[in-house]
């Protein structure tokens, strides 16, 4: 049982941050279909920081200015180019994979996987069989409930919000959408790297290209079925874990005779009757289009 | 030049461009301090972009604005707010998901710290029972009533204790009472020593609330400010309209100003023909319709309405009464539960809209700029859509000669362009709603539904599409008209109808009685 | 047409930019940005045989890309291209299958229904939950593509898997030679005539049909045609369901033409590389076919970078990803040096 809970907690944290980071930019109106490539760099700086330094923080510390710096490239481009926000989210994307892929075969010459000797820092023996789960695993509901907190009872939450909803009455306070967008992706960029250093270095230490294997897509998935909110979105991306967890659990005590890719489809199935039952109740939310856009006002 | 008191709002030499167009240039105002000023100008005149820089909105390309002597930033809405200039906006301004504390605590810039739902609400209540909004702190904003939402808007407006308070066209979307509520809150404001700016399109409320008038035209300073006092209706009116623009005389003056009160125009044209068509049946009668509740305003409930050839019957109400899902139930886009609508007593209520366009509906819908054009497309793609959706998806059609036929007719329509293929964003208010016109009311048009057709154009195209309306009606359309604004609807209609919440509540005809239509608008007649 | 002028030289000021943001990347991991870009032109577009190449990975490119123009155009953000190509390269392979033995001249154009029958049902469904319960298409194709790609995962290790088959990507059977449209360098006349055909016919729906016209005003503004009394539905869910089969015969092309077989995961960029294509082509018919044989180039570069340099072929995952990101862009300060470039040129 033990063993099953911490293979549910490793495989669900790294989802569950890039879920947050998903969630901040959700809230601001960006749709961010970069966090594939977000959680992707994270986890590609984060073990080469380590091969090159021999530090895990320096090695973090690397992921997260590289993450920050592409969310911020990202929110350039929305932002100030005015850029179509899905595909500048799914160019950045690309640029991630593409771009990890590229730099481990310009720093390592070898398209097979990457190993360093030291992970993140884990729990210890005080927490008894759980000690072998790291510390972005332990902060994890931390950072859920501190988020929500910050969402829901803070007077910077209400105008993160206000900006998804009408930007127009965020300006007219004072507030800065671009700013407040700003904050958001630069913040949700700290998230993602602690999302793909979990992935690469929580319970493995290596990195291998695409390994992020569409979990960002995932915690997208996960943001749009919990409607944006830090909490529940945290339920579905935990909620798409387990499936995944039992997914291999399955495979494993049946063999090939399920196909497992069944249990693989729930995430994807799930965001669709997510949307599905969204748009029937709230009259549908709408992702940024290519047809002409709303006056300001 | 002399002057006994520092200004409390002052601009001087402040211009504003978007893009091409100047919307203000060198604009130099100054306001007294403890009096209720009233901004009043045509649509396009700059009074909005006025108090858009004021609060810090909009930056101008040149100018300065100063409050109470001090110069401020410009361009900065936390400066604009700590120097206390506060501006209630036209559409509102407030996520309407947010409950009326969280819009508070939102506007307000002490700090705020952590807080839950039940301390917000008490944080906020005396301030809001101090401007007497009872509501509860914890109902949300899309589920108020329109006169309470303005309510909180000026609330959210007043919570930092703000000395300037601007308030653009507060009254566009209000009942006569309502008016009237608003007022009453802007005198108590002004004893308790708030400088009121009031963004205002009619004559009649200026001289019913304001202290002094400033007029603004083209985006230029006309006059003022003015004492009211001092000041009559008729001259007003010429300083609004200008000397450029030519617009019939007598009535229509008076209701493009909002002059006078509305029941003492004096009517231009009477216009009870009597037709040959009086023998046949109307031209579109809505037998007690009924329509499902969805999110765009109050359903329809048990509605009739009888609109006969060569008259123009006016729809007159509160925004938001179910004059939209009126029009919709008209084009067949809404749900309908009970009831019958007939074309010229042939029963359309299973058609859908191109059907009925075919048996000569043609709609003039509410939002131009997203329902009647697609900004981004260009002239002659706009206008020729009415007539390609008629016929086969698939047929051949050779895109120069649409280019050809849409040139004849936009000159026919006095619409201003250079080429066809120009995108329909780059017109004018006004000649973008003469588009509209000239694919809706060609020669096929039977039946018209113009709906809000004056909104946000100037006095000279109101003017237009008033004539366009009228003529329509004179060769025997039958015109139905949707407009909150009651002068429009007073001087062009021959019968004036009256919505709320979603039913019809009477039916009034020429000599209008203001005070009737207004009780009835508001449901205090019942 | 200036417009249409602005927007092109626009598309190649943000296609230049990506290009620098490309050199910067490699030019910080060790390589000579220079020498990489130089390579990539000479694998794309220098080398003998370059324009062969680049047809074979254009043409079926192209045929995808104008029906995601078509989407784009109608207002109908489509971007599960991918899934639709997989659908319908599936469907074909499970038609061609289960025909085996009949002629070739009737399994090869059953396959194509097939396959534009399968991208056309991976549409559909997005297309209706969008129309009738306003579901974003974007979300529901975007899963749609993962969807198909688990189905094609599932259908090579299972159903249709070649027994024979080694190592780790799991593959159908071959087709059957005789039922091959092109040899594996994928340039043959059905190839060649599908495309033209394609073309041909897609450029007189958006040009020359009231349905083009329509279409394209729907797409700009939805609300506007709906006041004007159309089946605003039918202009859509038509594009939509062209997109899809487009796809879907993209995928038939590739199955039954270069590859001769399915494999899991088979051409994973396509899709996206379509709806690049699309939007560099700003959605007109011409500019994707030009655009096609640009990014077709690309495709065929990257086959030649590890083999022919020792480059990493992932350079030509950074340049698409890079001009996907500023491809969109919409640039005040961009228009300004278009106006004054033109303005020195008369």
């Amino acid at each position: 049982m033990d063993e099953m809970i911490i293979a549910i907690l490793r495989s669900s944290t790294p989802l569950i941050y890039v879920t947050l980071a998903g969630v901040l930019a959700q809230r601001t109106g960006i749709w961010n279909l970069g966090l594939e490539g977000l959680m992707i760099i994270g986890a590609c700086a984060t073990v080469l920081g380590i091969a090159i330094t021999g530090s895990f923080l320096q090695g973090f510390l690397l992921a997260v200015g590289l993450c920050v710096a592409a969310s911020v490239l990202l929110w350039f481009v929305i932002e100030r180019l005015k850029a179509n926000q899905i595909i500048a989210g799914l160019g950045l994307t690309g640029l991630g994979l593409g771009g990890t892929a590229f730099a481990v075969e310009a720093y390592m010459g070898s398209q097979v996987a990457v190993t360093v000797s030291s992970g993140a820092p884990k729990a210890g023996p005080v927490l008894g069989a759980f000690g072998v789960l790291s510390i972005f695993v332990l902060l994890m509901p931390v950072v859920v409930l501190g988020l929500w907190v910050l969402l829901k009872c803070t007077r910077f939450g209400l105008q993160l919000a206000a900006c998804g909803e009408h930007a127009f009455a965020a300006r007219s306070v004072g507030a800065d959408p671009s700013r407040i967008r700003l904050i958001a992706l630069a913040a949700g960029g700290v998230l993602c790297a602690a999302g793909g250093a979990e992935l690469a270095t929580g319970s493995l230490q290596l990195f291998a290209q695409n390994m992020t294997a569409g979990r960002g897509f995932m915690a997208f998935a996960a943001v749009i079925f919990g409607a944006g909110h830090p909490v529940w979105s945290t339920f579905a991306a935990l909620f798409f874990a387990v499936a995944g967890v039992l997914g291999i659990r399955v495979q494993l005590t049946f063999g090939d005779n399920i196909p497992h890719g069944l249990l693989q489809t729930l995430p994807y199935l799930a965001t669709i009757l997510g949307v599905w039952v969204s748009g029937k109740l709230r009259g549908g939310a709408k992702a940024a289009t290519l047809t002409e856009e709303q006056s300001d006002v | 030049m002399h002057r006994s008191f520092v200004p409390a709002l002052s601009c001087s030499g402040v211009t504003v461009q978007y893009g091409p167009v100047t919307a203000i240039a060198g604009l130099s105002i100054e306001f007294a301090p403890d009096l209720i000023h009233a901004v009043v100008g045509q649509n396009g005149a700059g009074k909005t972009t006025f108090a858009r820089v004021a609060a810090g909105l909009v930056r101008p390309e040149q100018g300065q604005i100063s409050v109470n002597g001090r110069p401020l930033p410009t361009g900065s809405v936390p400066n604009a707010r700590a120097a206390g200039v506060e501006l209630v906006h036209q559409s509102f301004a407030l996520p309407p998901s947010f409950t009326i504390a969280e819009a508070m605590e939102f506007g307000s810039t002490r700090p705020g710290g952590i807080f839950s739902g039940r301390s917000l609400a008490r944080r906020w209540k005396s301030h809001l029972r101090s401007l007497d909004i009872t509501a509860d702190p914890n109902s949300r904003i899309r589920d108020l009533p329109i006169e309470i939402q303005q309510g909180v808007e000026i609330a959210r407006a007043l919570v930092t204790e703000s000395k300037l308070l601007i308030l653009d066209e507060p009254t566009a979307v209000l009942s006569p009472s309502g008016i009237d509520l608003l007022f009453d809150r802007i005198r108590r404001l002004k004893s308790m020593g708030v400088t009121v700016v009031l963004i205002l399109h009619k004559i009649r409320e200026v001289l019913a609330v304001a202290d002094t008038v400033t007029v603004l035209r083209g985006g230029k300073h006309v006059a003022g400010p003015l004492p009211c006092t001092e000041l009559e209706s008729a001259s007003l009116a010429r300083l609004i309209i200008g000397d450029g623009t030519t617009v019939r005389e007598g009535g229509d003056i008076k209701a493009l100003t909002g002059a006078d009160a509305p029941e003492s125009f004096e009517r231009t044209a009477v216009p009870v023909t009597e037709t040959p068509a009086r023998t046949t049946a109307p031209l579109l009668e809505i037998r007690a319709v009924s329509t499902a509740p969805d999110s765009e305003g109050p359903p329809l409930s048990q509605i009739d309405v009888t609109l006969q050839p060569g008259e123009i019957l006016g729809v007159a109400g509160v925004e938001g009464n179910g004059q939209r899902t009126l029009v919709r139930a008209i084009a067949g886009h809404a749900d309908l539960i009970s009831g019958t609508i007939l074309f010229s007593g042939v029963d359309v209520t299973r058609e859908n809209l191109t059907e009925r366009r075919r048996q000569g509906l043609r709609i003039i819908p509410f939002e131009r700029n997203t329902e009647g054009l697609s900004l981004t497309s260009s002239l002659w793609e706009n206008w020729s859509s009415g007539a390609l959706l008629q016929g086969s998806l698939l047929r051949y059609v050779r895109p120069a000669q649409m280019r050809a036929s849409c040139d004849t007719t936009l000159s026919r329509w006095d619409v201003l362009y250079h080429d066809c293929r120009q995108s329909a964003g780059s017109l004018s208010g006004g000649n973008a709603q003469k588009l509209i016109l000239a694919r809706e009311i060609d020669d096929e048009a039977r039946l018209i539904v113009a709906a809000q057709p004056g909104r946000g154009l100037d006095v000279g195209a109101t003017a237009f599409v008033w004539d366009a309306l009228r003529s329509a009606r004179d060769r025997g359309c039958g015109v139905l008209l949707i407009s909150s604004d009651l002068d429009e609807l007073f001087d062009i209609s021959d019968r004036v109808l009256v919505m709320l919440s979603g039913r019809s509540v009477g039916e009034h005809s020429a000599p209008y009685d203001l005070q009737a239509i207004g009780a009835a608008m508001t449901g205090a007649n019942q | 047409m200036s417009g249409q002028l602005t927007s092109v030289l626009r598309s190649l000021v943000f296609v230049l930019f990506a290009l620098l943001l490309c050199s910067a990347i490699f030019q910080t991991s060790g390589f000579s940005a220079v020498q990489v870009l130089n390579s990539i032109a000479e694998g794309a577009f220098l080398r003998p045989n370059a324009a062969a190449q680049s047809l074979r990975w254009g043409l079926p490119l192209f045929i995808t890309a104008v029906g995601v123009a078509i989407s784009f155009r109608a207002g109908y953000f489509n971007i599960g291209a991918q899934g639709q190509f997989y659908i319908g390269s599936i469907a074909a392979a499970i038609c061609a299958e289960a025909l085996t033995g009949a002629p070739p001249i009737f399994v090869i154009p059953a396959c194509f229904i097939a396959g534009m029958a399968g991208g056309a049902f991976w549409a559909l469904w997005p297309g209706l939950l969008r129309i009738r319960s306003g579901t974003d298409e974007v979300i529901t194709t975007l899963m749609g593509n993962f969807l198909a790609s688990l189905l094609l995962i599932y259908v090579t290790s299972g159903p249709l898997k070649d027994p024979s088959g080694s190592g780790q990507q799991a593959s159908s059977r071959p087709l059957d030679s005789s039922y091959r449209i092109s040899d594996s360098l994928g340039v043959s006349p059905v190839i060649v005539t599908t495309a033209l055909v394609t073309g041909v016919a897609m450029w007189l729906l958006v040009n020359r049909s009231a349905f083009g016209v329509l279409a394209g005003l729907a797409g700009r503004n939805g609300q506007m045609i709906r006041w004007l009394g159309t089946k605003q539905w039918q202009l859509g869910l038509a594009s939509f369901l062209i997109s899809g089969a487009l796809a879907g015969l993209a995928g038939t092309l590739e199955f039954m033409g270069p590859n001769g077989r399915i494999s899991s995961g088979f051409l994973p960029a396509h899709g996206f590389t379509a709806i690049l294509i699309a939007l560099v082509a700003n959605t007109s018919v011409i500019g994707t076919a030009v655009a096609s044989l640009f990014f077709g180039g690309l495709a065929s570069a990257a086959l030649y970078l590890p083999i022919m340099v020792g480059l990493p072929a992932s350079a030509i995952d950074i340049i698409n990803a890079a001009i996907a990101l500023f491809i969109t862009a919409k640039s005040a300060f961009v228009d300004r040096l278009l106006r004054v470039g033109r303005r020195d040129h008369g």
